[in-house]
């Protein structure tokens, strides 16, 4: 289907932002940090301040909140089961409510509100990363952050070609996992109604050939990219080469000051 | 007399299936192409086209015969990287040869492979983009540019690593009528313009009519190499090749039949209007 | 009317900054047993149209009606609308699937829910409909067919339904010119002998003109042109403009008839418009 434009899941939005502007290296870097600092908080304080911190960056980043909500959706599920499943299964403290054999105590909503704004912030925090940074520019600060692990044999170039050809393919591949949804669909089959066993079952004509197109494109590009001189990262060049500014060492000093704030009133 | 830029002596190759059964794709090809030279491509599926293309740039190597691209042999491990920088290809499918998520990216990717200095890529990039009219698309992601943009994409990622001879394998199978004249009109500028060395794949019998040499393939065969007004000229039976005449030579050689005396080198609407005019 | 759309609009994502209006108001009618050709460049509306057709997109505007009812009001079963109206996709070769060509011929059909003796009868015709012969094919791997008989096997899956109308959205992308005719040539002695309707989606001019009955031109969503191909191919600027092509015939019957010449221009096919051009001769020699 030409005229359909596919979105994934945190797809780049282009602005000009500072959160825009900072080199991937730099917003990787803090991305880190801030996903190190979440996991040392232990008060709801320290969530609060970091909630704080994030509408600043997020209002700074001017994206559209629709939009970003939108992208969003897809995780709930995994809070909600999260928040679910600690209710129920956590016990210890003062009980709540009794229904037969189940019951929601203290601790279980403790556990669960903590674990669920912990997951949230990380994935909101995540996602503005990934909106406000092309996928180039993300690919290539992955690749400069695994430079210096070449000395455990990490395959930092390899692994960041792999990043670019999937977010490159990823569009490509939605588009055509819809075309063969729709073809079969055509041909009277239902990917809606049934049970989860029907439903898996069910998937087998979508998937097989989504598979096999994959392969196809797969060993296609190989030739493509064989076909162009590609041998590896040896004595590969690059076009773009990044430029640190001072507003990227701004940005990283003030990322770990204010996650090294929020973790002490926080612990 | 000029070296040709590719030779092709005795060319053949085999494809196993399933392990033993043998299919024989090029059978004893013989081949030149000279530089400067629109060769174009046809034959019906499977008459060895494609894999014939491989072999100019040595993704494929002879199971017997030798291949020459510019002089230095395919079959030689260490010419390998040289022969592929002066032969680039063009495949039929345009989304599955786009490697990066921007235009510019991508264009510059083979140079990047042969490890060039980063101010001279861009230069080369940008001067590619232009050439192919696609400056203003730099930034643009691929996959949402036009069929025929994408493939023009293609063709800029190959130029921009200054090849002599420009190999594409059906370029305008997937495109809509406006792709393939983008594309087309690309083609031929740079064979005119820029010198490049074209050999032209194509299942659209209209695309060869300005070709300089049609060679037909059949069975892993050259059925017949000759100008466009010799293949069209009615004389071969191209139907027993599975292949059709463009409709001006078609049309020209029906009016022959019935007695009237039209030229036998006709293959455009202007030439066959002036004769009737 | 068979089927017909009504100021039908269909939007892409709505509300995004990725936004598409992908069909503007779009009105128009085909009849029972018609064969007509719908062109437009790549991203003019023509496959987000077709899906209409069988309820595989639901218009975000106006409506669609399949024998004069709105088939997303009331309740129109969509299983068995698909069956009625089936639709090819491009490349459908993408779409095989299952170990055996028959039981991917009979994919179709088994989700109408037919039992085994109808499925056979139905993999038959489906089979027969497209030239490839049932003892033949029957228990071979779609994966290990050439890419013309995979093709033809993909549209038997089609045709095992047994619908009213197919919609071929470029069938014949990529094949060789014999490839391409014979399998246009199955699709027309269907439309010839069962009566079938088809809304043919091509880039090939000289195809669609050859073939069709009628043509509905599309341009950036919007129905632009519609009529006999002899009436849409004499309008050449706007055929170039919304990107497309004249067929080379006509545009040399066109252009004898600009130079005053007594020649008809509704003619497509090489033996017609000799006889059109010994007809004129001779009568210019007279």
């Amino acid at each position: 289907m030409s005229g359909m434009r596919s979105i994934t899941l945190g797809h780049y939005l282009p602005g000009t932002s500072i959160l825009h502007r900072l080199d991937p290296r730099a917003k990787l870097l803090g991305l880190l940090v801030l996903i190190a600092a979440l996991f040392l908080i232990k008060t709801f304080t320290g969530f609060i301040l970091f909630g704080i911190f994030f509408v600043i960056a997020f209002l700074s980043s001017r994206l559209p909140w629709r939009y970003f909500m939108r992208g969003l959706r897809p995780v709930l599920y995994i809070v909600l089961f999260t928040l679910i499943l600690h209710f129920l299964f956590t016990k210890g403290g003062q009980v709540f409510w009794r229904f037969g054999m189940l019951t929601i105590e203290e601790n279980g909503v403790y556990l669960g509100s903590f674990m669920t704004l912990r997951l949230i912030l990380l994935v909101i925090t995540t996602l503005l990363v990934t909106l406000t940074t092309s996928p180039i520019a993300f690919a290539d600060g992955i690749e400069f952050l695994l430079r210096p692990l070449r000395i455990f044999r990490v395959p930092g170039h390899e692994i960041a070609m792999m990043m670019t050809i999937a977010l490159r393919f990823i569009p490509t591949l939605m588009e055509e996992s819809d075309k063969i949804r729709k073809a079969q669909m055509a041909r009277g089959a239902d990917f809606e109604s049934g049970n989860i066993f029907r439903r898996a079952r069910n998937l087998v004509p979508l998937l097989v050939p989504l598979f096999v197109s994959a392969f196809r494109r797969a060993d296609d590009l190989a030739v493509a990219m064989e076909s162009r001189c590609y041998r590896g990262g040896e004595n590969r060049t690059k076009m773009r080469q990044q430029q640190v500014t001072t507003l990227d060492y701004l940005g990283v000093f003030t990322t770990c000051g204010i996650a090294a704030v929020i973790v002490l009133t926080g612990v | 007399m000029i070296s040709p830029i590719i030779e092709t002596i005795q060319l053949s190759y085999d494809y196993t299936l399933d392990g033993e059964k043998v299919i024989r794709a090029l059978d004893n090809i013989s081949l030149e192409i000279t530089e400067g030279e629109y060769v174009c491509l046809i034959g019906p599926n499977g008459s060895g086209k494609s894999t014939l293309a491989r072999h100019l740039n040595a993704l494929l190597l002879p199971a017997a015969g030798d291949v020459y691209v510019d002089g230095l042999l395919t079959g030689k491990e260490e010419n390998r990287w040289e022969i592929r920088r002066r032969v680039g290809l063009v495949f039929q499918n345009p989304d599955n040869q786009i490697v990066a998520t921007t235009v510019e990216e991508d264009v510059a990717f083979g140079l990047e492979n042969m490890g060039i200095d980063p101010p001279l890529i861009r230069q080369r990039v940008a001067e590619a983009l232009e050439l192919v009219g696609m400056s203003s698309l730099a930034q643009h992601a691929p996959h949402l540019l036009s069929g025929g943009q994408k493939q023009r994409l293609a063709i800029a990622g190959i130029i921009a690593m200054r090849p002599r001879c420009l190999v594409l394998d059906e370029p305008t199978a997937m495109l809509d009528p406006r792709g393939r004249r983008e594309v087309l009109s690309t083609i031929r500028m740079l064979n005119r313009q820029e010198k490049v060395t074209v050999v032209h794949i194509t299942h659209f019998m209209e695309e060869t009519l300005d070709a300089d040499r049609i060679i037909v393939m059949d069975r892993g065969q050259i059925a017949y190499s000759g100008t466009p007004e010799e293949v069209f000229s009615g004389e071969i039976d191209l139907g027993s090749l599975e292949m059709d005449m463009p409709a001006i030579p078609a049309l020209a050689s029906a009016l022959r039949e019935k007695g009237m005396p039209v030229p036998q080198n006709t293959l455009t609407v202007d030439q066959l209007v002036e004769y009737l005019c | 009317m068979l089927i017909e759309a009504r100021d039908l609009s269909y939007t892409y994502m709505p509300g995004t900054p990725f936004q598409v209006d992908a069909l503007k108001k779009v009105n128009m009618s085909i009849a029972r047993g018609e064969f007509v050709g719908v062109i437009g460049e790549t991203g003019s509306g023509k496959s987000t149209l077709v899906q209409h057709f069988n309820g595989l997109l639901k218009p975000t505007g106006g409506e669609l009606l399949v024998e004069g009812k709105n088939i997303w009001e009331g309740n129109t079963n969509l299983r068995t609308l698909r069956s009625r109206v089936a639709l090819l996709f491009q490349y459908p070769e993408h779409q095989l699937f299952e170990e055996t060509v028959f039981k991917d011929v009979a994919f179709g059909p088994r989700n109408l829910g037919m039992s085994e003796a109808e499925l056979e009868q139905r993999v038959r015709f489906g089979l027969a409909s497209m030239g490839l012969d049932f003892d033949t094919y029957r228990e071979r791997s779609p994966f290990h067919l050439s890419g013309g008989e995979k093709r033809r096997v993909a549209m038997a899956g089609i045709m095992a339904m047994r619908p009213e109308v197919v919609v071929l959205d470029e069938p014949t992308a990529g094949m060789d010119p014999a490839g391409r005719l014979k399998f246009m040539e199955q699709v027309s002695r269907l439309h010839r002998e069962e009566n079938l309707t088809v809304i043919l989606v091509t880039h090939n001019m000289e195809e669609i003109a050859r073939l069709a009955e009628k043509l509905f031109v599309f341009y950036r969503g919007e129905l632009v042109m519609q009529g006999l191909p002899a009436e849409v191919f004499k309008s050449v600027d706007l055929i170039r403009e919304t990107g497309l092509e004249i067929p080379v015939l006509s545009d040399l019957l066109q252009q004898l008839l600009r130079k005053g010449k007594d020649i008809r221009t509704d003619l497509f096919t090489v033996p017609e418009v000799a006889e059109e051009i010994l007809r004129f001769s001779r009568e210019e020699w007279k």
